[in-house]
């Protein structure tokens, strides 16, 4: 019996443009989520997995919008709500925390404001319950003398703790689902381990699933039950995250396993993935790895490949082998 | 629009650049062909024909004298784009000059005191400066000695000495920004003088902003001597300038005589129009991430 | 806070007092001096000396600089004219206000409507309302004030009676008529810098609804209201500054509105100062404009501070 999806995307399409002329970035994303588990949303700059995760919340920049696909949250489908609606499940049932902690919190407000500002928005509490609340997530997320920090301005935190604080941010109302678009990225490598546990601990604390966006496949590895690749604006390999690490079914997951650096002797030039990815937005038939792929054949530049199954395991790939 | 007009346009920034830039150079063309554009002497008092409306036989009208107050704008046009072209020009000299040393010896006494004291100046608005200066060293020609100074000739360099902080600013921030590049410090370790540093590479790159804040600085010119005449500190009748013009159509207004006043005016709004909006155009071609907008009356 | 206050306090200072030491210089440089002024062409040597001695221009420079700074900082005496022997206090209380009195409602009135119009153009950015408030914006940044008010002043109070041609009733007598008189005024007077800030409002909104942090506040479902506010804690800051700017820069263009007008403010002093060669008296009414205006920065950079506290930490 498998239980009810938290979400469900089924055959996304986003596309940038104006009036009559659009240019698909995502080009028909399908993603599952269960309540309480942990996907891993991995892929290049430019792959268009950024874009999925802002289409959840409907928080497209300018010039975007979603052309066609159904994002199904707790039984709602988000892509065709009015903004109102969405609004009202912005930071209570889903959270969101971004890439640059010091450009995404706004440099005017003291941090335990923008908490209060958010409890008060969405449950009726008051001021000094909020505040007190707010310390409470401080604490929560790991920092220390949380009572004296609830007045801090942004810039006065370090990276590490601004990326708390945005977590304490998104899960101030006890949402179902944390959407975090590279959450590490813009940290120090100490500071991005310690940012990963924290995570970790706040999603089993409070249930949370989470999906985890990021361009480093080894990073999520550590955090996630499964984890989507996706390349070109598609999703070329789905599954738990055992199978894909052992057994990768894509040609474009392999190449990238192997590029991880290892630290046991390994000598010699390090490996990367020939050619560069297409540019956004550019028509492509068949399948958009081709150009780049070892195991290429005639039909890989003409059909676009299905999606095989095994087990849960999913990749869209010609090539029958492993 | 035709492939030549866009390429045209593109060159001023867009569409609105391209209109101010035809609108300046009407302007220019007016103040640098006033003697043989004007249909009449600007002087030449008429008395039978005094106050006339405008009509065919004089467009604009004429005014108190049977002046025609068409060729008047015309040469109005001279006063007023000489005077704003002669500041701009001094401010540029002193401006760019200071602001280059000032931007390339950074971190010394010379940087600071400069800095310091142009800031104070141009703490004051360079309106009141300029009636203050004007009424210190005096309306009308100016004798120095053997020479004598025009009364616009002072004016514009009082306000050619008031623009000096501005476009030193406006060099100094870019010039202290491109003193700290590599390649600035490469031509150093060749060797190479610092005056030649300084005129070859620093300074090139500190063309754009000040031609922009130039353009600007010339629509300001235009207004602060239209002001000026205005109260009568400025260009003195019997030299039309839009200014002491619009001084004079004061004297008219309750008796109904508009087109005195509305002439000038517009010919002043319109040439503030014209700059600005080739200003802008200039600043959006020139470095579209410029944001601040310029502001120094 | 305090320490930014101060350091602030102390470069107005500065600039003060570098201004007054240039004023007192050229005032006291120039080929024609008060004796000669006040006593004529044919005076004597004489009696120009008497009257530097009386005057107590016979010092040197600097001496004669301390006197009138202390009687400046310490007393608030900006003095006595030597061409009129009349005390420029009084004149100055005499004019002072009515000039105050006009900018601040020209200052109020733009303020309110450039922040309304430049926020509602930033909103609905590309609308009917954006275009419209770009159009004022331009127009009012070129056409000139006194110009606006000749035309104006034919229009509705030749034309029409809608307004007083010129003067501002006093209002002790009637408030009404007070009010009538004083709106073409500062109308003219406030539509530049309305345009200005309008802009300036309106792009900094702009750049500053794209930013990251707004992305966040979005995120975290904030309604509409509190984004807002949201982005002008941040974007307000360099209107905060323009508009200190030209709070002392509307004192100028005060001067040329209120000859258009016949108004009775500091511009009559000023001018009939300089036609008088009274150059005590030009240097006084300076000096009170660059107070204006260095407290008006003053105060615009300490409400910047209280607003994004970022500014107030030293640098």
């Amino acid at each position: 019996m498998t239980p009810t999806p938290l979400l469900q995307i089924d055959g996304l399409h986003v596309a940038f443009g104006a009036r009559d002329r659009w240019r698909e970035v995502v080009r028909g994303v399908d993603l599952r989520l269960l309540p309480g588990e942990v996907v891993g949303l991995v892929g290049e700059s430019g792959s268009g997995k950024s874009l999925t995760a802002l289409s959840i919340m409907r928080l497209l920049p300018p010039g975007a919008r979603i052309s066609s696909g159904r994002i199904t949250f707790a039984g709602t489908d988000l892509a065709i709500l009015r903004n109102r609606a969405v609004n009202a499940r912005r930071g209570r049932d889903i959270g969101m925390i971004f890439q640059d902690p010091l450009t995404a919190l706004n440099p005017a407000i003291p941090v335990g404001r923008q908490i209060v500002d958010s409890l008060r928005t969405h449950q009726q509490t008051g001021r000094k319950a909020a505040w007190a609340r707010a310390v409470e997530l401080l604490d929560l997320v790991g920092i220390h003398r949380p009572a004296e920090r609830v007045h801090a301005y942004p810039h006065e935190l370090s990276g590490g703790m601004r990326q708390r604080v945005m977590t304490a941010l998104a899960v101030c109302n006890d949402p179902k689902l944390l959407i975090a678009d590279e959450p590490t990225t813009a940290l120090d490598v100490t500071v991005q381990a310690q940012v990963i546990a924290m995570l970790d601990r706040i999603r089993r604390e409070l249930g949370i699933a989470v999906l985890f966006i990021s361009h480093n496949l080894d990073l999520v590895a550590g955090i996630v039950d499964r984890v989507s690749v996706m390349y070109a604006g598609r999703v070329v390999e789905s599954g738990a995250v055992e199978d894909v690490f052992d057994t990768p079914q894509h040609p474009y997951t392999r190449q990238l396993l192997r590029c991880i650096p290892r630290l046991d002797g390994q000598t010699g030039p390090m490996p990367t993935i020939p050619g560069l990815p297409p540019r956004l937005g550019t028509a492509l038939p068949g399948c958009a790895f081709a150009s780049r792929c070892q195991v290429v054949q005639a039909r890989c530049r003409v059909e676009t490949p299905p999606i095989r199954r095994r087990d849960g395991h999913l990749s869209a790939c010609w090539d029958a082998s492993a | 629009m035709s492939r030549f007009a866009r390429r045209l346009a593109n060159n001023f920034g867009g569409g609105s650049g391209l209109l101010g830039a035809v609108i300046v150079l009407t302007l220019l063309v007016l103040a640098v062909g006033a003697p043989w554009i004007a249909p009449r002497d600007p002087l030449q008092v008429d008395i039978v024909n005094q106050m006339q409306e405008p009509g065919p036989g004089f467009w604009f009208g004429t005014d108190q004298s049977g002046r025609d107050v068409l060729s008047r704008v015309i040469w109005g046009a001279r006063a007023s784009i000489s005077v704003a072209a002669v500041a701009v020009v001094i401010g540029m000299a002193g401006g760019v000059s200071l602001g280059l040393i000032a931007g390339f010896f950074r971190g010394g006494w010379i940087e600071q005191i400069t800095m310091r004291f142009l800031e104070a100046i141009a703490a004051i608005p360079i309106l009141i400066w300029a009636i203050a200066l004007v009424g210190i060293f005096g309306v009308g020609d100016g004798h120095w000695g053997p020479f004598t100074l025009g009364s616009e000739l002072k004016l514009s360099m009082l306000l050619g000495v008031l623009y000096i902080p501005t476009l030193a600013r406006v060099t100094y921030t870019t010039a202290a920004v491109e003193s700290q590049a590599y390649y600035v410090l490469a031509r150093r370790l060749q060797g190479t003088s610092s005056p030649r540093i300084i005129l070859s590479d620093v300074l090139p790159n500190c063309l754009s902003p000040v031609i922009v804040q130039s353009t600007l600085l010339l629509a300001i010119g235009i207004v602060i001597e239209a002001s000026v005449s205005f109260v009568g500190l400025g260009v003195q009748p019997p030299t039309p300038s839009w200014g002491n013009m619009l001084a004079d159509a004061r004297n008219y207004l309750l008796s109904g005589d508009w087109w005195l006043s509305v002439f000038p005016g517009a010919a002043i709004s319109l040439s503030v129009v014209g700059f600005n909006l080739l200003g802008d155009g200039l600043r959006d071609r020139l470095d579209p991430r410029h944001a601040t907008a310029a502001l120094a009356t | 806070m305090a320490a930014l206050f101060l350091r602030r306090a102390g470069l107005s200072l500065l600039s003060l007092l570098l201004v007054s030491l240039v004023l007192f210089v050229l005032t006291r440089s120039i080929p024609d001096s008060p004796a000669r002024i006040v006593l004529g062409e044919d005076a004597t040597a004489a009696a120009m000396a008497q009257f530097d001695r009386d005057h107590g221009l016979d010092r040197p420079i600097l001496v004669q600089y301390g006197r009138w700074l202390e009687g400046i900082v310490l007393h608030g005496d900006l003095g006595t004219s030597f061409t009129t022997g009349l005390r420029m206090n009084r004149q100055v209380a005499a004019t002072l206000p009515v000039t105050l009195e006009l900018v601040i409602v020209a200052f109020a009135v733009s303020i309110v409507i450039s922040l309304a119009l430049g926020t509602l153009a930033a909103v609905l950015r590309d609308s009917v309302v954006d275009y419209g408030a770009r159009l004022i914006a331009v127009l009012g940044v070129s056409v000139p004030g006194f110009w606006l008010a000749i035309v104006l002043i034919i229009f509705f109070a030749v034309d029409r009676d809608w307004f007083p041609p010129g003067g501002i009733a006093p209002l002790a007598k009637d408030w009404r008529e007070h009010l009538r008189s004083i709106a073409l005024p500062s109308f003219c007077l406030g539509v530049f810098y309305m345009a200005v800030l309008t802009r300036m409002t309106r792009s900094s909104l702009l750049d500053v609804l794209g930013l990251d942090y707004m992305r966040t506040a979005r995120a975290s479902g904030l309604r509409a209201g509190r984004v807002l506010a949201y982005a002008l804690r941040n974007a307000l800051v360099p209107v905060v500054t323009i508009a200190g700017m030209s709070f002392g820069h509307m004192f100028g263009w005060a001067l040329i509105i209120e000859q258009v007008f016949n108004i009775d403010g500091l511009s009559r002093a000023l001018l009939t100062a300089i036609q008088m060669r009274d150059y005590a008296m030009v240097q006084a009414v300076v000096m009170v404009f660059t107070f204006v205006f260095v407290i008006a920065n003053l105060c615009a950079d300490m409400l910047n501070a209280s607003l994004n506290p970022r500014l107030a930490s030293p640098a």
